[in-house]
């Protein structure tokens, strides 16, 4: 079966001439339909680059991008994104933010109101619906962002980082929730995240991802059976995961390391 | 015992005369303050223009002012109604013009290249100079008023609008290409939403320059408003009479400033909560 995102000896650079910056040397790997994915790596490693290149937000410089079979050459309502910030509309309430995307496309508000209504309640936002940015917390800002980024039914989720900016047991929290909407709507999703516990918890597969050269350096499968909760994050095999992760990127950055003495 | 508050002074800087309004929510002490201040100035005056044997046509004193104010009040009020008239009608036409170039501008790349840098280039020259000139072009009507007081107030308008349009965060304008929105959607649903705020500044020192254009205009070329008023007291040694139009003239402008602070607050209640 053909993998829903695939990418080919992907290039990225900045600039031009003697300013010339390599954001992504070669980044090479796919991701299968209904598959959750962790792009994993040391901060300017060139993961949000890559992401942002698969949104159709970033040129290609070199290489190919397929999204669904088709080449990615702009951003497509197929595909959802989640940012680091929610990003949302201050003067719109969260259910209006959800359903942004909607009036933008030009497509019934009617007919999604009742998914959007679906999706804030599975995100446990019940009683905020008619609430503004404002009046919510971090975490509450970031589950309208995400409900925003599935509205429209999209084949694909990205996620850039999504819960970085939150607090530990928020982000704990946005773990769980965003779980229960996997299992739920089984999206093909590429997370990214600097985070090794979080990328274990969530994926079927984590992706290492190097910097100079920036590309993919490892991949590891999580065997853990889902649903799975927080009680796995206790388990020995759970811990021999994240201690095989850390060790690939410490010598991705050892690497780097050497190359600076 | 000692009061040991200390009275907050209200901040008053260039045209934003917010401080001013934020007295009356202040507490009593902060309100007594200035007033006494005022007051004191004010009798101060009175003892220095009444035993100082100061000509009254150089200092009358304030209950001078207040006579003129009060048995001139008809002939006062006829001059007001049309230099009110004309300010408003110049600021009313100064707000659609600054927002519709601001955006614009920034929809559009090539208008902005085009625009702005003369729009700029304008306002450099000392505009007050040109009036005359919008008598020769306009007659000595309304019409000249009125342009001449749009040509200095639009501005500050289109510069706090541009500004506002292009807050917009590079986070957002990314998530709008992500739902590919078009320029045109991106500067009505996003760009313009995000601006109240600066718009409503940019209205604020407007405002005050509405009608300043309008009270130039009018000492120019014009036979009736409180600057021809002024210009009438003053030459016939008035300066009782001409006192009391720039009272009015201090009235007007407070009371015009005040219906855009108060449009604002209406405005960002219902924009910015529920």
């Amino acid at each position: 079966m053909q993998p829903e995102i695939s990418c080919q000896q992907v290039r990225k650079v900045f600039g031009k001439g003697t300013t010339a910056f390599e954001a992504i040397t070669a980044a090479t790997f796919s991701v299968e339909k209904g598959e959750f994915v962790c792009l994993l790596g040391p901060s300017g490693c060139g993961k949000s680059t890559l992401l942002m290149m698969i949104a159709g937000l970033e040129a290609v410089t070199e290489g190919t991008i397929l999204a669904g079979g088709t080449p990615l050459t702009e951003p497509r309502a197929d595909i959802g994104i989640v940012f680091q910030d929610p990003t949302l509309l201050p003067w719109k309430t969260a259910l209006q933010n959800v359903l942004f995307p909607i009036e933008m496309m030009r497509r019934s508000r009617s007919a999604y109101l009742g998914r959007a209504m679906e999706l804030l309640r599975l995100v446990h936002l019940d009683d905020a619906i008619h609430k503004r940015p404002r009046e919510l917390s971090g975490g509450m800002r970031q589950r309208v962002s995400l409900c925003r980024a599935l509205i429209a039914d999209p084949d694909i989720l990205l996620m850039d980082e999504p819960f970085s900016a939150l607090d530990a047991i928020t982000r704990d929290d946005m773990n769980i929730v965003l779980l229960e909407l996997w299992e739920r709507y089984r999206k093909t999703v590429l997370f990214v995240t600097h985070s090794i516990r979080e990328a274990v918890l969530l994926a079927d597969r984590v992706l290492v991802m190097g910097r100079s050269p920036s590309q993919i350096i490892a991949e590891i499968k999580v065997p853990f059976a889902r649903p799975r909760d927080f009680a796995i994050g206790e388990t020995a095999q759970f811990n021999e995961l994240c201690a095989t992760l850390r060790t690939e990127i410490e010598i991705a950055r050892g690497g780097e390391a050497a190359a600076r003495q | 015992m000692v009061d040991e508050r200390v009275p907050a002074i209200p901040p008053v800087r260039g045209f934003d005369l917010s401080g001013i309004w934020s007295v009356f929510a202040l507490s009593q002490g902060a309100l007594v303050l200035p007033v006494a201040t005022a007051l004191a100035f004010l009798i101060a005056w009175q003892v220095i223009a009444v035993y100082g044997h100061i000509s009254p046509t150089i200092l009358p004193p304030p209950t001078m002012v207040l006579d003129q104010l009060a048995g001139n009040f008809s002939l006062i009020l006829k001059h007001t109604i049309p230099t009110t008239y004309e300010t408003l009608l110049a600021f009313g036409i100064s707000i659609p013009l600054g927002i519709a170039l601001a955006g614009l501008m920034v929809y559009s790349k090539l208008a902005y290249q085009a625009l702005y840098p003369n729009i700029v280039f304008f306002q450099l020259i000392p505009k007050i100079a040109l009036a005359p000139l919008f008598i020769v072009w306009l007659g000595i009507g309304t019409s000249s008023r009125v342009t001449f007081s749009i040509f200095i107030s639009f501005f500050p308008i289109l510069v706090a609008t541009a500004a506002g349009l292009q807050s917009v965060e590079t986070t957002m304008l990314r998530l709008c290409r992500s739902l590919r929105m078009s320029q045109w959607q991106i500067l009505i649903r996003v760009r313009f939403p995000t601006s109240p705020s600066f718009i409503f500044s940019g209205m604020k020192v407007a405002v005050t320059l509405a009608i300043i254009g309008i009270v130039v205009g009018e000492f120019i070329a014009s036979q009736q408003g409180l600057g021809y008023l002024i210009l009438f007291a003053s030459s016939r040694q008035q300066t009782d009479l001409a006192l009391a139009c720039i009272a009015v003239l201090c009235v007007v402008g407070l009371a015009l400033y005040g219906c855009v602070v108060a449009c604002e607050k209406l405005v960002m209640r219902w924009y910015d909560t529920r």
